[in-house]
């Protein structure tokens, strides 16, 4: 076989890697605002749920996560297909990261904006939705584009719960042709084109939110 | 906000199948029309085609097998060796199909089928076999040496039994890594017979040492025999699966799709003189 016989099952393995990858992300995003939020609360239920999720899933290895929620969690009578276990486990991972960005970034809003918007009577919700989120999520962009790219990178693991994804297929390939070499560097390259394209998106949703803003702020106004 | 993650949680939990301990029988497989089967990534005992189809010694015997029962059509999964019994025990699956070795400790925790096949042990070693290694106690008798295994796989079994140290042991996660650990990280790769000469045939660098003398454990030379494994709930199916197999190894056919695969008649004649009670009984 010839490197251009491997082009097609390595694309069939990025279109996979591709669909978790942004599944995920979206998923992540939702979890990554309700668990941000959530922190911020003046709740202690609220914010105790949100603290406790945040840390079990930035204080362990995805590996790990992916087996226990595959290999472990079935023992126990519930069990998810592979993709679901996959985009579930990256979208929890994500989720967790993404919500201590979503939580700082409503933290540098400043304290007297609160306290001028308690001065005019708006509510917790109102302050929060007009006041600190709109200036809050432009500087969640670039944190959250680091966090996107990590989440592509890191659906590569789920190739070892099953998943035929790129890196799946390239060990699939590896191991009837055993050119490891080829295969390693154009899976390397497919993975570098998605990673690329998931930086112009994100670079477009800042533009067009930084646009969006009235009063485009520094970064310590 | 509490309510959202809570009905989130419900959802994911909606779409879980909540599947207990009950057993899987082969009513159930006949009328989904399909059944779930795994094998492991290793050439030519099971793996996976360019197309994503399966194929291997594992998988053809099982197609075969299952269409004798009726049932057409057989979902495969490619997965590391080392997760083929906890990936049957988490029901990812109903049958793993990779030849592994019928052996006492993996009986306490599958149900096995009669033997498939049987096969020796082989060395992997760089072009021009340089530390002339001719059996795994060689590898013993130098405590510099290195030998690569695969994860999960039962050779290391067998260079613990011939005296080879842990630490002269180095761990890999599948065949393919074999080639470049042997010309860096390790002395030699120990694996199957048939899986070291189908690596030998791919790579440019590497030979398979021969001749090559089985290592001599508990005083006989070590023969592996391969099996389909079932989860012991499922008894059912894998009694009508072993009675269809016992059946199909009489035909040519079946001969067919082994020699095709490189085992030898020899191998396959061991195969059918062992039974798998045996086997699990260590004898």
């Amino acid at each position: 076989m010839t490197w251009t016989q491997y082009l097609a099952p390595l694309m069939k393995g990025a279109q996979i890697t591709v669909m978790i990858s942004l599944t995920s992300i979206a998923f992540g995003t939702v979890l990554a605002f309700l668990a941000g939020i959530a922190r911020t609360s003046s709740n202690p239920i609220i914010s105790g749920i949100a603290f406790v999720y945040v840390l079990l899933f930035r204080g362990t290895p995805l590996l790990v996560q992916l087996f226990w929620f595959y290999y472990a969690l079935p023992l126990i009578g519930v069990s998810f297909d592979p993709i679901t276990t996959g985009i579930m486990v990256l979208s929890l991972l994500t989720g967790a990261f993404g919500a201590e960005v979503v939580r700082g970034a409503l933290m540098a809003v400043p304290q007297a904006q609160h306290e001028a918007a308690r001065a005019l009577n708006f509510s917790k919700f109102h302050t929060l939705w007009h006041i600190s989120m709109p200036q809050a999520i432009i500087e969640m962009m670039p944190a959250f584009g680091n966090l996107a790219v990590q989440n592509l990178k890191d659906t590569a693991l789920v190739s070892l719960i099953s998943i035929a994804d790129l890196t799946f297929q390239a060990q699939s390939l590896r191991n009837i042709t055993l050119d490891s070499a080829t295969i390693y560097t154009m899976t390397l390259a497919g993975y570098f084109i998605i990673a690329l394209g998931l930086m112009l998106i994100i670079r477009f949703i800042e533009a067009k939110l930084r646009r969006g803003a009235a009063f485009p702020r520094s970064a310590h106004s | 906000m509490h309510n959202t993650i809570r009905c989130g949680i419900a959802a994911l939990a909606l779409t879980a199948a909540v599947g207990g301990a009950q057993a899987l029988t082969l009513d159930e497989v006949k009328s989904a029309g399909y059944v779930q089967g795994a094998t492991a990534n290793e050439v030519p005992y099971g793996y996976m085609k360019e197309d994503g189809s399966a194929a291997g010694i594992g998988p053809d015997v099982a197609i075969a097998v299952f269409k004798k029962l009726g049932i057409n059509e057989v979902n495969w999964t490619v997965t590391p060796f080392g997760t083929l019994i906890p990936g049957l025990k988490a029901r990812r699956f109903a049958l793993a199909a990779a030849e592994q070795n019928i052996s006492p400790e993996r009986c306490k925790q599958v149900s096995f089928t009669e033997p498939n096949s049987s096969y020796g042990e082989g060395l992997l070693v760089k072009k021009g076999n340089p530390k002339k290694l001719t059996t795994y106690a060689d590898i013993a008798k130098d405590p510099s040496l290195k030998v690569a295994v695969v994860s999960g796989a039962n050779n290391i079994d067998f260079l613990r039994a011939v005296g080879v140290k842990d630490n002269q042991i180095v761990i890999i996660q599948a065949n393919a890594d074999a080639l470049s650990t042997v010309q860096t990280r390790a002395d030699a790769y120990a694996a199957t017979e048939l899986t070291v000469s189908k690596l030998a045939e791919g790579g440019k660098d590497v030979e398979q040492v021969k001749p090559f003398t089985d290592p001599i454990v508990d005083g006989k030379p070590v023969r592996n025999y391969g099996g389909f494994a079932f989860r012991p709930e499922d008894k059912e199916l894998r009694d009508a699966y072993n009675t269809a197999l016992v059946e199909f190894r009489k035909t040519d056919d079946y001969k067919k799709i082994l020699t095709s695969y490189g085992l030898s008649e020899e191998s396959i004649k061991a195969a059918m003189a062992k039974n798998v009670a045996d086997l699990c009984a260590g004898k």
